[in-house]
């Protein structure tokens, strides 16, 4: 170990890195706190203070994490390539959960959809398949775009990307409102139970596909890019897409 | 490299991303968290210990106790003991490797596992602190006053930092191991502390899928859970156990990684039976473990047909089960044991693995089970096989390791008088239960007046408990005057060949090992007998 230090460039020291920590506790007031404040307390005034606290915790520790991941050099590189896959096998039993929870409420169900379901759109949901399938073509171009050095390419289609994703997002939205207006919320039957759990459950996805892209979409207006990062979010978006086609067939088309 | 001439920097503990580090704290939090869980155990007993109420009035600070000393000593301590502080430190050691793939996710890992350990301590003071057991079943856990949420949040924040785990270590045991190192020369301890993270892996998002349904039957309104609107009460019980019966797994396989360990160094063997223990013991439990949850409804619902084949494969995975202790008793096979405090440990294991295995088999028997569910019996059963067995794997661990991770010894009067109170102690309690559970007494109880001629075996059982608690103190209190003043023995007292003994200093400083590793083809960790 002595050779190491005398050269300067080796030398051995405890690493540290903050923004793991930081995450942590934004995680823990937004959501856990926050959620436990309004729901499990009712107090409005609670809420908004765990919530802020938490947001600023959860950002810088992203953005650190991020600039972390951009600028530091790995003890091995590219494996997050194999550990992002690692971890969908985890999210499909979790979605699989889910799915296994609607089956058996459907299949052991006297008559179905319970009473009190309104007539549920099928067109929306075929375009939202339309817009989802196109952003995670417009996902691989920005990938091809960023092993091409084509670095306002990959910006350009990334940007695409969040709008196509948002636009999914706002689909989703306006469904909800729609079908709340008509009395069909949560708590309404078993269908509805399900329905918002599974579609409520694929969106939050969404919404953190969203927040990833922005992760590597911000850093590279500096220049910055990272392929095995970029690869990540790219496979797991392209996740989210295949998702979808379940909850689109089980949910929507049967 | 000496780190006593370090000063202590809280940052470099607090924002650290060392495994090593992240091992000791995962210790510590554990330890922390088996010991309130601990005193909670000795309530409940002081509780049983007269007919009729003792030192509480209710039943409801009596099932805060059982809440929190389940859910705690599972979660919060057996888990993470093994799989966050063992697996941290020592794992990337006996490979070779410098750190984990994922420092920062590490990181992120044992601050969830803090966010965790607060959460349920502020579970325990709050006014409507939960009182669900550590199972949180329906319609109870929906219905009651209590906070419901914070148990499930307890069980998110420590399954994400599982899973977390699971990513970590898979992606650093595959890529990670030193140069030559094949899948047949790696550590027993590495070997099972992969099976547990890949069932983790696989069956935590089934939990935590259950218990936000959970979470939102109770705060949002839905009805997963409610017969009356098409909901399914026996679904929470069949998605709980599917995570829940292989979490058995997930302490059983690095708590017998530990002891192989332990028994192959103070053995001086080689392990009997490396590949039958391998693939046929670890790998088997891994394929069998989702098969098995079903057991756990035997009373409460579900047609004869299905009461058999649950049988069967519950039966089935003593199988590998057996391949794994056979191997282990195999690696004593001619050898010259020394018995130091971690090979009593694991001495005391292989009577503990024994008595909570053969009691598991007729309650895995549907005629037999129907009597003795939800009796003590089952109670004294899982002390055996999964709290007592893991903990003292674990203790023995700790007492192996020491020298690594202090440059001390832990082996003293202290440390041997503690293990014998501990020893001792176990039996005397839980043998009792054994009995009384075959005549009928019901488990989680918490006054028995029905039943007053079993008054004098909980007494037994309550002294017993005092003997433990003795023992555990003694345990922590020898652990950490060895820590300051402990004898130094040097790098290598057990004179093992597993590398995390041979290759780096006692403790190992930033990036383990002075040189880089490499092996031939001819290492193996249990390089004992050329």
């Amino acid at each position: 170990m002595t050779t190491d230090s005398s050269s300067g460039v080796h030398e051995h020291h405890w690493e540290t890195s903050w923004s793991p920590f930081a995450v942590v506790i934004g995680i823990f007031f937004l959501v856990v706190l926050t959620f436990s404040a309004h729901y499990v307390y009712e107090n409005t005034l609670l809420t908004i203070v765990c919530a802020g606290i938490g947001t600023p915790f959860l950002l810088a520790g992203i953005a650190k994490w991020v600039h972390e991941g951009l600028t530091e050099k790995p003890l091995i590189s590219g494996v997050a390539g194999v550990g992002l896959p690692i971890f969908i096998i985890s999210e499909v039993f979790i979605f699989l959960a889910l799915f296994v929870t609607y089956w058996v409420m459907r299949l052991s169900a006297p008559e179905w959809p319970p009473e009190g379901t309104p007539h549920i759109n099928t067109a929306l949901p075929i375009i939202m398949t339309i817009i989802l399938v196109s952003s995670s073509w417009t996902a691989h171009v920005a990938e091809e775009k960023a092993e091409a050095n084509d670095l306002a390419g990959f910006r350009t289609w990334i940007w695409y990307t969040i709008i196509l994703g948002t636009l999914f997002f706002g689909c989703t939205a306006y469904e909800y409102n729609h079908l709340l207006s008509e009395g069909f919320g949560p708590s309404t039957n078993a269908f509805s139970t399900i329905f918002y759990t599974i579609t409520g459950f694929h969106a939050s996805h969404v919404l953190i596909g969203l927040g990833a892209f922005f992760a590597v979409l911000i850093p590279a207006y500096k220049g910055m890019t990272n392929h095995t990062l970029t690869t990540c979010v790219s496979v797991y978006w392209h996740f989210v897409d295949v998702v979808w086609f379940f909850v689109l067939s089980q949910i929507y088309f049967w | 490299m000496s780190t006593e001439t370090e000063t202590f920097n809280w940052k470099e503990w607090v924002f650290t991303t060392d495994h090593k580090r992240i091992g000791v704290l995962y210790l510590i939090g554990s330890m922390a968290a088996f010991a309130v869980a601990g005193v909670m155990a000795l309530l409940i007993r002081i509780e049983q210990s007269t007919l009729g109420p003792t030192i509480i009035e209710d039943g409801t600070t009596y099932n805060e106790w059982l809440y929190f000393h389940g859910a705690a000593m599972i979660l919060a301590f057996l888990i993470p003991g093994l799989t966050g502080f063992a697996a941290n430190y020592f794992l990337p050691l006996m490979i070779g490797a410098k750190d984990v793939a994922f420092p920062r996710i590490n990181a992120f890992s044992i601050w969830l596992f803090y966010a965790a350990i607060v959460l349920a301590l502020v579970s325990i003071v709050i006014p409507d602190s939960p009182d669900i057991m550590w199972t949180g079943y329906p319609p109870y856990s929906i219905t009651t006053n209590a906070n419901t949420a914070f148990y499930v949040f307890t069980v998110h924040l420590l399954g994400f930092s599982s899973i977390l785990g699971a990513v970590n270590f898979l992606v650093t045991v595959i890529y990670m191991r030193a140069p030559g190192m094949g899948w047949n020369q790696l550590n027993i301890f590495v070997w099972t502390t992969v099976a547990a993270f890949a069932i983790q892996l696989v069956f935590i998002p089934v939990l935590a899928a259950a218990v936000t349904m959970l979470l939102f039957d109770k705060y949002l309104g839905t009805h997963f859970f409610d017969p009356a609107e098409g909901g399914d009460v026996l679904l929470y019980q069949n998605l709980f156990w599917f995570y829940s019966h292989p979490a058995v797994y997930v302490i059983f396989l690095p708590a017998v990684g530990i002891l192989f360990e332990v028994v192959a160094s103070m053995a001086k063997n080689r392990v009997f039976n490396y590949k039958a223990c391998v693939y046929g013991g670890i790998l088997g439990i891994v394929i069998i473990t989702g098969e098995v949850w079903v057991h756990h409804l035997y009373v409460a619902g579900m047609p004869d047909w299905l009461r058999i084949g649950q049988m069967v494969t519950t039966l089935l995975i003593s199988v590998p089960v057996g391949l794994i202790v056979l191997s282990l008793w195999g690696t004593l096979y001619k050898a010259s044991i020394t018995y130091n405090v971690a090979m009593l440990y694991a001495a005391a294991c292989f009577f503990l693995v024994l008595v909570g295995g053969l009691t598991g088999i007729p309650l895995a028997l549907t005629v037999v089970t129907v009597h003795l569910s939800e009796t003590s019996f089952v109670h004294a059963h899982f002390h055996f096989i999964m709290a007592l067995f893991a903990a003292f794997a674990m203790f023995s661990g700790i007492y192996y390791w020491f020298p690594k991770m202090t440059g001390r010894s832990a082996d003293g009067k202290l440390a041997v008088f503690s293990f014998w109170s501990n020893v001792i102690g176990v039996n005397v309690t839980f043998w009792p239960l054994f009995i009384i559970g075959v005549e009928g007494m019901p488990r989680r109880y918490w006054d028995y007046e029905m039943f007053p001629h079993f008054e004098p075996y909980h007494q037994v059982a309550t002294a017993g408990a005092f003997l433990i608690a003795i023992g555990m103190a003694g345990t922590m209190i020898n652990w950490i005057i060895a820590a300051r003043s402990g004898e130094k023995v040097g790098e290598n007292p057990w004179k093992s060949k597993s590398l995390e003994w041979t290759h780096c200093p006692s403790p190992p400083g930033p990036g383990n090992f002075p040189e880089d590793v490499v092996v031939s083809e001819d290492w193996t960790p249990y390089d004992y007998n050329k």
